[in-house]
């Protein structure tokens, strides 16, 4: 067995009963190993992920099944100085970062 | 923080929103599940500075008129490890990452060690750690 986080899905539920996702353009920060990312991708939403680790990002992007690769983009990126022009999302999701 | 929640609201549409999604500024659980039900070993004794800074850190962008607060939800989330040697490799990373000493939570590494040996047949243990969402809405345009 390894690790699992939030098996019952609670995280991924909450944010599904806050706003619709599908089609919307999403940036997540500190996207990790990509577990938040996919599940936003399943929602139906256009996903830039990004995170500071460039060791996690290889790990996102490994694990990024193909179904959602022209969905989600990942990229090495700091919150403090995002690399986009203004007013580029519809929502933004600091995950577990502030 | 309150520099990323600028940046943040930079690249949000007008209208758009800010999801603020973290675990709960609340010490975590951890037990031991098994055939026998569950049982609580400790909670963590885990700094929790950096989440009153956060705390902070959004409120002071909701007194700039920045963003609206306009949901919040607080929830359960567990880590469920298979063996002891996944749940200390987390409790490693766990105290490197953050600004406990390494050796802050041996005594709950000990404790988890004699009840996980002392419980049989199939058993899991499980962090139980409150998680809040927050939703705020862009107010700039």
């Amino acid at each position: 067995m390894t690790l699992r986080i939030d098996p019952e899905k609670n995280e991924v539920r909450a944010l599904k009963a806050m706003t619709h996702w599908r089609g919307k353009r999403v940036l997540e920060i500190g996207c990790g190993n990509g577990r938040l990312t996919r599940r936003l991708a399943n929602l139906g939403a256009h996903v830039d992920a990004i995170d500071p680790d460039k060791k996690l990002i290889a790990a996102a992007r490994k694990e990024l099944p193909t179904r959602y690769s022209d969905r989600v983009r990942h990229k090495v990126g700091s919150a403090l100085d995002l690399k986009y022009p203004k007013q580029t999302f519809d929502i933004v999701v600091f995950s577990w970062v502030l | 923080m309150v520099h990323a929640l600028h940046e943040a609201q930079r690249v949000l549409q007008p209208d758009g929103i800010l999801f603020d999604l973290r675990p709960a500024p609340v010490h975590r659980r951890v037990g031991i599940q098994s055939d026998q039900g569950y049982r609580e070993i400790g909670a963590m004794r885990e700094d929790l500075t950096d989440d009153y800074f956060a705390n902070r850190a959004v409120k002071q962008v909701l007194r700039e008129g920045l963003f609206k607060s306009e949901k919040f939800t607080q929830f359960n989330c567990n880590r469920v490890m298979g063996s002891l040697k996944e749940f200390s490799a987390w409790l490693l990373d766990f105290t490197t990452l953050g600004r406990e000493h390494s050796s802050a939570h041996d005594w709950l590494l000990e404790r988890v060690e004699r009840a996980y040996h002392a419980t049989p047949g199939k058993k899991k243990i499980i962090i139980h750690s409150p998680l809040v969402l927050r939703r705020l809405r862009n107010l700039a345009g």
